[in-house]
């Protein structure tokens, strides 16, 4: 993974949380190793956050792809491998 | 108390079930529907002001009227679900109509599918017949009543049709579902309170986003179905065309696109059998 290129995508990564989350968090402290359960996400405003993300990054992630990340390093993962 | 009585009147009903044949059954439970329309006064008064509301009715006689064939529906609708197994093998008690673009779905294991419906016709029998597909979660809120919902579980013979939980620590426990080829069924039209406002009848309803959101993210076909009673124990389960929904990029205007077609598609199967829905929820709030 390229440095940064993470540290970018990491970057806006966090501005879309902000702007989509309902739930208050110190998003700031959102790192890579950040454990996904822990952002308060549930199964309805993860679609909201995923929609922001995919719009934000103009591309399309496969739902499949999603489920399977357990940190925020791992989304970042998933975005550089489609072209984010 | 209600609780009690509510649980006592379905333990009632159950016993005229078991011991008497499905047409039989089924007027036994629309008269026990009666009963409860005249016992339940603060539903009986949300369905009349609802009805009004809806336009559905010139005066309070008339929304009594409906309001009362809809409590003989619901009972009708109990008894049903617990004896689906005569309907959903028998095509002269179940006619469906499926389009060719859903039934393309349908019948491909990888693909999953949206399934959208309101407390309209019966539901459960949509859902039970749709499994033989692939199957099917439908999300559900508990009933305000355990006793009831209990009794309900255990009773009601389910195929590859099974009831999940609306709230769930699992965040992406729907596209999973989906992601495997499943059904997800949702009842659209229940108060929601972290849902968006859109005209229903007319006037603006908190209505849930959760499916035109997955059909948005999760890219999966989105359909509304409806199942009307034609006759006792017999249906017409029909399937709408693929509901498509471009992204626009912004996120708020598509989901109200979405749930503006579901709404008007509900609304258009009650105007057509409006003593088949479910009257005794406070709907606009």
């Amino acid at each position: 993974m390229d440095a940064d290129g993470a540290s970018e995508v990491l970057a806006r990564l966090r501005d879309v949380l902000r702007d989509s989350a309902v739930e208050e968090h110190d998003w700031d402290a959102v790192v890579a190793e950040t454990p996904i359960e822990s952002l308060g996400f549930d199964s309805l405003t993860i679609l909201d956050v995923l929609y922001d993300v995919e719009e934000e990054f103009g591309i399309a992630l496969d739902p499949k792809q999603v489920v399977k990340t357990r940190t925020v390093g791992e989304i970042i993962a998933l975005l550089q491998q489609n072209g984010a | 108390m209600l609780h009690l009585l509510e649980y006592w009147a379905a333990r009632l009903a159950l016993f005229g079930v078991d011991l008497l044949p499905a047409a039989a059954a089924s007027r036994w439970a629309a008269a026990l529907g009666s009963l409860w329309w005249t016992a339940d006064r603060p539903r009986r008064r949300v369905a009349i002001s609802n009805i009004l509301r809806a336009g559905l009715a010139d005066d309070t006689r008339q929304a009594r009227a409906i309001g009362r064939g809809a409590a003989r529906h619901m009972g009708m609708v109990l008894v049903e679900s617990m004896k689906s197994s005569l309907v959903l093998d028998d095509p002269e008690r179940l006619r469906v109509d499926i389009p060719e673009d859903v039934a393309a779905v349908l019948e491909d294991p990888d693909r999953g599918l949206i399934l959208v419906s309101g407390h309209f016709g019966n539901w459960e029998i949509a859902g039970q017949w749709l499994s033989r597909y692939k199957p099917v979660a439908g999300i559900s809120r508990p009933m305000t009543n355990p006793r009831v919902q209990k009794l309900a579980l255990e009773r009601r013979p389910r195929r590859a049709f099974r009831m999940i939980p609306k709230y769930d620590p699992d965040p992406g426990r729907f596209l999973k579902l989906l992601g495997d080829g499943e059904i997800l069924a949702l009842l659209v039209d229940q108060h929601a309170r972290q849902g968006i406002d859109v005209p229903f009848f007319g006037h603006p309803a908190k209505t849930h986003t959760t499916a035109a959101m997955l059909h948005l993210v999760a890219r999966t076909p989105l359909v509304f179905a409806v199942c009307r009673r034609t006759a006792p124990m017999t249906f017409e389960l029909s399937l709408s065309p693929l509901i498509e929904q471009q992204r626009s990029g912004d996120r708020n205007a598509d989901v109200e696109a979405i749930v503006r077609t579901l709404n008007s598609l509900l609304e258009e199967a009650i105007r057509r059998d409006p003593e088949q829905y479910l009257w005794g929820h406070r709907r606009w709030r």
